[in-house]
């Protein structure tokens, strides 16, 4: 064998292989040129999940016959005109994907400049490009592709069914078109339309908004929190679901930098954090955050596909994110999502013979409930349950005259009327009525009540005896250690102990007798990925929970008119007391607009 | 097998091994006890294959035989069976089936297979010894508070026993800890225990031993090797499998430079720490001790401020010193202590602190301080 340079097709279909991975990433490259070419309507045909046939269509700038021919070459693109890789504004720049695409597929391009007077045509066959030829077409750019990967068999072998790549390709315009509210995108099969969004009005964050109600389901708007922070020149702006709205696992957590989507478990790891107190382990808030960085301390160029990014300071960015969250879910206060009374609402309907149980299942997107863990809705259920012995009949607690309020609009949570099976109490606003678990709202508030007593005494510290020494590797040990003052005030004493090995001093008292091997693998694991200690401050977090659990009314006590006033009054005022430790409702309003609706009267 | 006892005995015998039984078991004859009856005696044999239990008392065979019926069950019937009965239980001719009888009431319980009951004793036990059951008593009260319930440190999970020298003088030596308190009691080396290798006996075995010699002022024989320990009494044998691992060498957590010396009465400082952890509701039950010349302050307070504080007069005579604890802690070495007066030797706030019984000088208790 001697050594030898390859073709030009075979090193186009190498390429090919990281940039078109499967149609939904042809889709992505041809959608995100047409937004570079400035775009205000794209219209996407797929036909069998992509595989037979993709089209995009756009009214952009539109390229001229020369342009045409050098597009299809490799590294050719309009989109770096200083050759500066370190400010790249355009979400392409390689100057891979057209030729890559042409090299695995037939492919044509139509174009027409903006005032040029014909269109032109470039056709590729498995990388062998025509001359431009006159054609047809009013304005901007139109791609086709058919036969996608025809000429890489063995990729063609491990697409999955064109159902799945359908969805796929569906994502990708989506995440796209989530950052780009201006632009109107159609996507369909010639037939169909799969998906509509009209270009979105108003001011950028209400556009932004309703772009995401278009795409993450019509209850986000109703329950998003607006976020919008500024921090050493990083600007991150968007959404975030209020607790209630939470979803089984993170598919509806997206992050753009710069209106590039990328995927990065940053994101995920902040998310956790930021919604640690509010969420069980296993439920996941719904986000879309916008974060504009300088370009400079960005590497978008880590990846053919573009989907990672690199940044300078991700502690910086990640700061940024979970401080912006948690002010907002702070400023959020008691509310709760609309979810909670809609869905309240929908087990009242008569048609319902039987009222599903909705226990557990706020939040949970339209037809498809995701159920919490057996065992946390077995807990759940065990304080809820109103208690055995109690007359059921008889358990309505009336309130007598002289308990009665009267009903002031200073009182977003009114003035309790009446309990209900000694568990619920019900209460009248100026315009509905509340009803709220008062288990789950009382161990909110000593929950919250616990946070703040930890926070200014600080946590206290048991010592060890025999100081633990943990071997790790040397990595591990370092960014442990690097921690250890942040570890200190969270009531873990640590030290260095010669490389790759640290030395445990002093555990949180409130722990008890811990399993510290496994603690310190887990921070270490956590330091890692999410640079945070998040395992100790749960464990820590789990101890509280606990023990505001048991410190707490339970269901079954009878509450007189005064203690469930008092309840009410001191939800208004804690943060976070709309939604319990697990990130269920503690109380769900039903407007009188709703209840007239029940009855007909709307 | 058939024979004939009365309901005390068997019930005495019964409270014992049921407790080595286990409430759910994989293995069905682990629920079992085993019957063995040669000529007038029975013996009964429990086992959880680590912990294997036989007891030995007369009772009136009419035939010899073996049967195996679940322990609970038959716990449960004899302790309702009205007092002074005679029982007498049956499985001639039918051996899968076990009949006891006690005045008009009978039960049919069904036997498994007495073959298929584990057999954990045998393997040579070199060593050997015996304790007065007073010893071994008081080995294991003053140190069993201290055992670790962590399992992933599974070494700390029971009470480390072996050999050793204090001062020139053999001792045998108990040690326990959780990694936060360490207890330690010696008594004089008992003969024939000089060489015997240092063994971690399982919190288990430690806690059934114990009720076993509750009352008993025999002399217990102590056999052991590297595996495994018996203890033998009055007809009644308890065997053991041992912790396989490494007891840390607690020797060096035993403070030997602590200068400050503090004596207390024992009582008024144990109730006194019990009062003012009261006002503590949170986890970790801190406590603060504030040591000045003469006097002792206790102090305690509550996420919510609320306070507690107790004086207690002490022979002190150091610097003043503030060192916080784990009041728990604190009440369980202080109830160890049976004589008037405690010495606690102190060094700073962060080292631990050494306890100990002044009427009893083979037992030291060290404590780590709690960091507020």
């Amino acid at each position: 064998m001697t050594i030898r340079l390859l073709p030009s097709t075979t090193v186009n279909r190498i390429a090919a292989g990281e940039v078109v991975e499967r149609p939904a990433s042809a889709i992505k490259e041809l959608v995100e040129n047409s937004i570079d070419a400035g775009a205000k309507r794209i219209d996407v045909i797929i036909r069998d999940g992509g595989r037979t046939f993709i089209s995009v269509t756009d009214d952009g700038c539109g390229m001229s016959p020369e342009e045409l021919t050098l597009a299809v070459e490799r590294h050719a693109t309009s989109k770096l005109p200083d050759d500066d890789l370190e400010n790249i504004h355009t979400l392409g720049f390689r100057g891979e994907a057209l030729p890559s695409i042409g090299s695995v597929s037939r492919m044509s391009i139509t174009s027409r400049v903006h005032d040029a007077d014909s269109a032109w045509l470039v056709a590729i066959e498995g990388g062998e490009k025509s001359e431009p030829s006159p054609a047809a077409l009013s304005q901007g750019t139109t791609i086709e592709v058919r036969d996608l990967f025809y000429a890489t068999p063995a990729r063609l072998k491990f697409l999955k069914t064109p159902k799945t790549e359908n969805s796929h390709a569906l994502d990708a315009i989506k995440r796209l078109a989530m950052a780009h509210p201006d632009i109107a995108f159609t996507v369909g099969d010639g037939s169909r339309t799969m998906l509509k969004l009209p270009q979105a009005q108003g001011d950028m964050l209400s556009a932004r908004l309703d772009r995401l109600d278009a795409i993450m389901g019509n209850e986000f708007a109703a329950n998003a929190l607006a976020i919008d922070a500024e921090r050493e020149g990083l600007h991150l702006s968007g959404h975030i679901g209020l607790p209630t709205l939470s979803r089984g696992n993170a598919a509806l957590q997206f992050l753009f930098v710069n209106g590039r989507p990328v995927k990065d478990k940053l994101l995920f790891g902040a998310a956790r954090g930021a919604y640690r107190d509010f969420l069980a382990h296993d439920r996941h808030p719904l986000l879309a955050l916008f974060l504009d960085i300088p370009t400079e301390s960005l590497d978008v160029n880590v990846h053919p596909a573009k989907t990672e990014v690199r940044f300078q300071d991700a502690g910086l960015v990640r700061g940024l994110i979970v401080s912006a969250l948690r002010h907002a879910l702070a400023e959020a206060g008691h509310r709760a999502s609309t979810t909670v009374s809609n869905q309240a609402l929908g087990a009242l309907r008569p048609e319902t013979a039987v009222p599903q149980s909705y226990q557990g299942n706020y939040g949970s997107n339209q037809n498809r409930p995701v159920m919490p863990s057996a065992g946390l809705q077995e807990t759940a259920r065990e304080f809820h349950a109103p208690l055995s012995n109690l007359d059921t009949a008889l358990s309505v607690n009336a309130l007598a005259e002289d308990q009665i309020q009267e009903v002031s609009d200073d009182w977003p949570l009114g003035v309790a009327r009446a309990q209900l099976h000694e568990t619920y109490i019900v209460a009248q606003t100026d315009n509905g009525i509340v009803i709220v678990d008062q288990h789950a709202a009382h161990e909110r508030l000593v929950y919250e009540e616990m946070k703040k007593a930890l926070a200014e005494d600080g946590i206290k510290r048991q010592g060890l005896l025999i100081p633990e020494v943990i071997e790790m590797d040397e990595g591990a040990a370092d960014r442990i250690v690097a921690r250890s003052d942040e570890l200190a005030e969270l009531g873990l004493v640590i030290e260095a102990f010669g490389p790759g090995a640290i030395v445990v001093r002093e555990t949180p008292a409130m722990l008890g007798e811990i399993d510290i091997h496994g603690l310190i693998n887990d921070l270490a694991d956590d330091l890692a990925e999410n640079e945070e200690a998040l395992s100790l401050k749960e464990r820590l977090a789990d101890v509280s929970a606990t023990m505001a659990c048991h410190g707490s009314v339970r269901a079954g006590r009878r509450l007189n008119g005064d203690e469930m006033n008092a309840l009410l009054r001191q939800m208004e005022v804690t943060p976070h007391s709309g939604q319990c430790n697990h990130g269920r409702p503690t109380y769900v309003e039903l407007k009188l607009a709703d209840i007239e609706k029940l009855f007909g009267r709307r | 097998m058939k024979i004939t006892i009365e309901r005390g005995l068997l019930l005495k015998v019964l409270t014992h091994i049921q407790g080595v039984v286990e409430r759910r078991n994989t293995i069905p004859i682990l629920s079992n006890v085993k019957f063995d009856a040669p000529d007038g005696q029975l013996s009964l044999n429990a086992t959880d294959m680590d912990i294997d239990i036989v007891e030995t008392i007369p009772a009136d065979v009419a035939s010899s035989g073996s049967a195996t019926a679940p322990a609970h069950t038959l716990y449960d019937i004899v302790r309702k069976l009205p007092e002074g009965a005679q029982v007498e239980l049956d499985c001639t001719g039918d051996d899968s089936q076990l009949t006891l009888s006690a005045g008009r009431s009978k039960f049919k319980l069904t036997c498994l297979p007495t073959e298929d009951f584990p057999v954990l004793s045998g393997g040579d036990l070199p060593n050997n010894f015996t304790l007065s059951a007073a010893d071994l008593r008081g080995l294991i009260d003053r140190t069993r508070f201290a055992i670790s319930t962590e399992e992933t440190r599974y070494y700390l999970n029971g009470i480390y026993l072996h050999a050793a020298e204090k001062d020139g003088v053999e001792v045998l030596r108990a040690v326990a800890t959780d990694g936060h308190r360490l207890a330690s009691v010696e008594i004089p080396l008992p003969q024939g225990a000089a060489g015997m290798p240092g063994v971690i006996v399982p919190r288990k075995a430690i806690s059934e031993i114990r009720k076993l010699i509750d009352e008993t002022e025999d002399e217990i024989a102590v056999s052991l090797s590297d595996t495994k320990i018996k203890f033998a009494f009055e007809g009644t044998v308890l065997t053991s499998k041992l912790i396989d691992g490494t007891f840390p060498d607690y020797d060096r957590v035993i403070p030997e430079g602590n200068d400050k010396v503090l004596e207390v009465d024992t009582d008024l400082f144990a109730h006194a720490v019990d009062r003012v952890s009261a006002i503590s509701t949170e986890k970790s039950r801190a406590v603060k001790l504030t040591i000045a010349k003469g006097n002792l302050t206790l102090s305690a307070n509550s996420p919510e401020n609320d306070t507690a504080t107790e004086e207690v007069p002490v022979d002190y005579d150091e610097a003043e010193i503030e060192i916080g604890f784990n009041s728990r802690y604190l009440l369980d070495i202080a109830q160890q202590i049976e004589g008037d007066r405690a010495r606690f030797t102190l060094a700073d706030a962060a080292s631990p602190t050494l306890v100990q019984d002044l009427d009893d000088q083979g037992a030291i208790y060290v404590l780590m301080p709690m960091r507020v």
